[in-house]
């Protein structure tokens, strides 16, 4: 407790309530606002409706969401298996090459997500890799964009990990492979969970490598939403990102919970 | 059996366990160092085959690059420096005047971590738009009849939403940092007659610099790299790095172009990155959890 | 355990013996380890006998848990070669060594009940599946937890968890047991329960090899049938658990096996008949064991453990010292009084006193010849 009085402490307060409703509760907040908004000419919205929800459901917008979350599955699974492997493949590495092949797998992120479109793009246009165009080139380009988070997510839990565990399987007779299936896997298990619920995150809302490669009939929500609000349709906009934060904040608390439940 | 199990050891020559990190760096190669790779080539190609700089000074001496990556720097400085002086101050009431529920309201915090950049973009042209709240209130409240608050089509537009998305990555390290000052420290300091702006300064501050750092110089890398906030503002003014190469490639099918411009912001990207990683390696990995 | 009860005894007995495989040895021969250049077990040699429990103590850092993670095959050697029943096992990896091990933190695994940890490895090696059950109900029989077989390890005690953990390495029928600290995680009164534990488990399996790696020298005192100790990487003393207390060899093991009071002493003459010395102390001339071998006037430490001290009321006899009372400690148990006598402390372990002496009174105490023995004074004698 680092202010004593009450009437200091009230004060702190009062600016941290306006500090973080203004800046993180207020945009939530008129995005959800104009998602049900008919018409918003004063300073609030008014004639709320459900119409743009329903816009959401059906058509061009069903067809980005379906994308999406295929996308985000799909990429967030390769991630995982690569980023997984990695992370474990890494710790028979020495040292020193280790560091530099942590720093390898670490890289993807942090290069700019359209530099990495582009380089797909140069890359996979021509024969004898001819992607473009097509649904993989996307998820691709999301499966690099999120490896790096699988694969720091599970580097972290396999530290966490006590290295007894491994070595007394081993001494009780486990080959590498049994150990890994039956004790380091299951025990990293909540590490996988939060590393694919995270990318799946993180594909949902990627937008710069997206917008680069993404063929006409795999647009995702992202660049949906890009193209509504571009040509004025806020409110259907703001009606699918909704549809978006809903469904990326539920695959982040429901999969880790439901992970920890089956244990 | 332990015999058994002895002797099934020994047979057939194993190879090294570390072969089995091939794959990764195969498909890690593949799909992202080599087309990384095609993108410096066609930069330091110019299009033909053979080596030339010639459309790298052409690039470097449009007015649209230059405003292009004094834009990117300004922008990102600033954002960052928002970052670092907000998330401090959030941190700082979170972790040492906590409210009941200051662990939820982090939390819900860290969520915009997760959640899509360019949400804040959107938001604030319902809140700070030329028809946003903020302005017809004010307009309701003046009597005026033009918007009297525009900054959302500005590069301030723009670091108010970077500040908004990345001010987490700051926040986090910092409220890590944070949990690890013992409690005692600072009511000794208190009980020593210290006010509380001088335990920030001397016992809160030191403590914190490395998280401060690391979470600084990772916005500085976000900032410089973000694009979906500069779309959705889509000031005319306000053209990123990023922005510039998306416009070159997709709107102008200039790729010579947006490969030169991709190849220098990927160069200032890993120079931050690299930055950064050193931050980590020097303070340990006391912000470990970040990328 | 429940093992142990007077009406199950014969036939658990029966029972158990099936549990150990046959017993094997183990050996060090000149075993160096490094750790990046640093050598932290230096040309060990030991040989740990089928069928005995051995304790390898010392401080931390002296090697001591790096000698049984060489065995167990988590440490290479540089040099030298570790082998096990006479077969050398110096480059096979950990799962081929048929070994049982306990750690301190016991390390079950939480994902798995504990019927599903104590059958790890036999799984592992792909044993038959009623073969599988049949164990993992005797051994966990013979730690007494047959009734927890469906639990998970976090729903167990700490005494507990060590049990399943020792019914685990069991199972795989190990030629030898490794035990590194088992003990440490538990509090001290479950603890002293434990190593009787552990003792009545080594009568019930008699043949079972035990390396013992530990810190504490109690435990290994009242396990152990031989005791090594060391020091930075070496083996610095090393005999039949009884015989070391009795008789150190050097001053580092008479201080780290128990508490003992050194003198310092001048040898005078010594009786190679008797194995006994006559040694100064001052101007009182007391007998000892003679200890390792030892020149005529040599500077010496004479070491008597504080309880083979007893008050003497005459001032006549053999082997009495004479001091002032320094302080006395009340232990609960026992006394502990500091006495003084010509500038040395030396510590006495007493029965509670009625009415305890007081500070600064002159005090008597003998001890017999058999008690104290000589050791060298590296100090004095450079």
């Amino acid at each position: 407790m680092l202010v004593w009085s009450r009437s200091g402490r009230a004060g702190v307060w009062a600016l941290g309530a306006v500090l973080i409703g203004v800046i993180y509760g207020a945009p939530l907040v008129v995005i959800l606002l104009a998602s049900f908004a008919g018409h918003w000419n004063g300073v609030w919205p008014s004639d709320f409706t459900l119409r743009h929800y329903a816009a959401a459901f059906e058509g061009s917008s069903a067809d980005q969401l379906r994308a999406s979350v295929f996308t985000g599955i799909a990429a967030s699974a390769a991630a995982l298996v690569i980023g997984t492997w990695a992370a474990i493949a890494i710790r028979s590495v020495r040292p020193i090459a280790r560091r530099f092949l942590d720093l390898f797998f670490f890289v993807p992120s942090a290069v700019p997500s359209v530099s990495v479109g582009l380089g797909l793009l140069v890359a996979f246009s021509r024969p004898p890799f001819l992607l473009n165009g097509t649904t993989s080139i996307v998820i691709i380009a999301h499966l690099i964009l999120v490896s790096a988070f699988t694969y720091g997510s599970v580097s972290a839990g396999l530290a966490r990990l006590a290295p007894e565990y491994e070595q007394v399987a081993e001494s009780l007779g486990a080959r590498p492979g049994y150990r890994l299936r039956h004790v380091t896997l299951p025990l990293i298990m909540p590490h996988l969970v939060a590393a694919f619920s995270l990318s799946f995150a993180l594909s949902m809302g990627e937008l710069g490598a997206t917008i680069m490669v993404y063929p006409p009939g795999w647009v995702t929500l992202p660049v949906g939403i890009f193209a509504l609000t571009d040509r004025g349709a806020i409110f259907d906009g703001a009606a699918l990102t909704m549809l978006l934060i809903v469904t990326t904040l539920v695959v982040l608390i429901v999969l880790p919970r439901l992970a920890q439940r089956g244990r | 059996m332990a015999s058994v199990a002895a002797e099934a050891g020994r047979t057939g020559p194993r190879l090294p366990a570390t072969i089995w990190v091939v794959p990764p760096v195969l498909v890690i190669g593949a799909l992202f160092v080599y087309p990384l790779s095609l993108i410096v080539r066609e930069a330091f190609s110019g299009g033909t085959s053979g080596f030339s700089l010639a459309t790298f000074g052409d690039v470097l001496r449009t007015t649209a690059f230059q405003r292009a990556f004094l834009n990117t720097i300004e922008i990102a400085a600033a954002s960052s420096a928002g970052c670092v002086a907000l998330g401090f101050v959030i941190a700082l009431i979170l972790a040492f005047v906590p409210f009941p529920g200051s662990r939820a309201v982090a939390r819900v915090i860290e969520t915009y971590i997760a959640l899509p950049t360019f949400l804040a973009a959107l938001a604030f042209t319902f809140l700070y738009g030329s028809a946003g709240i903020l302005n017809e209130i004010l307009m309701q409240f003046l009597g005026t009849k033009l918007p009297p608050v525009d900054f959302l089509y500005s590069p301030a537009g723009v670091i108010l939403a970077e500040v908004t998305v990345y001010m987490p990555f700051v926040m986090r390290p910092l409220l890590a940092a944070f949990s690890t000052i013992d409690a005692a420290q600072i009511e000794v300091a208190s009980s020593l007659g210290a006010r509380p702006f001088r335990i920030v300064r001397q016992v809160i501050l030191p403590a914190a610099l490395p998280a401060l750092l690391a979470g600084g110089s990772l916005c500085l890398l976000l900032t410089v790299n973000e694009f979906g906030i500069v779309l959705f503002i889509g000031a005319k003014g306000v053209i990123t790095l990023p922005l510039l190469v998306y416009d070159k490639a997709i709107q102008e099918f200039n790729y010579t172009m947006a490969c030169v411009i991709a190849v220098i912001n990927v160069v200032l990207s890993l120079s931050l990155y690299s930055i950064y990683r050193l931050l980590l390696v020097r303070f340990g990995g006391r912000c470990a959890g970040l990328v | 355990m429940s093992v142990a009860t007077d009406t199950a005894g014969a036939a658990t007995a029966a029972s158990a013996a099936s549990v150990a495989a046959a017993s094997s040895n183990i050996s060090f021969d000149d075993v160096t380890v490094a750790y990046r250049g640093n050598a932290v077990l230096k040309s060990f040699s030991l040989e740990v006998a089928p069928g005995e429990i051995l304790a390898l103590i010392g401080p931390s850092g002296s090697g001591k848990t790096t000698a049984l993670r060489a065995v167990a095959g988590f440490v290479r050697p540089v040099a030298g070669r570790i082998r096990i029943g006479g077969e050398d096992v110096t480059d096979l990896p950990p799962y081929a060594r048929g070994l049982g091990m306990v750690v301190q933190n016991y390390a079950l695994f939480p994902h798995m009940r504990v019927d599903e940890n104590v059958a790890f490895g036999l799984r592992a090696q792909r044993a038959a599946r009623d073969v599988i059950a049949g164990r993992v109900r005797e051994c966990l029989r013979v730690v007494g937890m047959l009734d927890y077989v469906s639990r998970y390890p976090r729903e167990l005690s700490g005494g507990q968890q060590q049990r399943v953990a020792i019914a685990r390495a069991l199972a795989i029928q190990p030629r030898v047991l490794l035990l590194d600290e088992p003990l440490s995680a538990l509090d001290a009164q479950i603890r002293r329960s434990m190593v009787e534990e552990l003792a009545k488990l080594h009568r019930d399996l008699p043949g079972l090899t035990v390396l013992y790696v530990t810190h504490d020298q109690s435990e290994a005192l009242t396990l152990a049938d031989r005791i090594a100790i060391m020091r930075d990487g070496r083996l610095n003393a090393f005999g039949p658990s009884r015989q070391l207390y009795r008789r150190p060899p050097n001053r580092f093991a008479a201080e780290f096996l128990g508490r003992a009071n050194l003198l310092p002493v001048r040898l005078e003459s010594s009786d190679p008949r008797s194995g006994q010395s006559r040694v100064r102390f001052g101007d009182a001339a007391l007998v000892a064991q003679t200890g390792s071998h030892m020149a005529v006037n040599e500077e010496c430490l004479l070491c008597i453990r504080p309880h083979d001290l007893v008050l003497e009321e005459s001032s006549f006899g053999i082997n009495i010292v004479t001091g002032t009372v320094e302080s006395v400690l009340w232990q609960g148990d026992l006394h502990s009084v500091t006495l003084v006598a010509r500038g040395e402390r030396i510590r006495l372990g007493m029965p509670p006193f009625g009415e305890p002496p007081r500070l600064g009174a002159s005090l008597r105490v003998r001890f017999a010849p058999e008690d104290a023995v000589l050791i060298a004074n590296p100090a004095a004698n450079g």
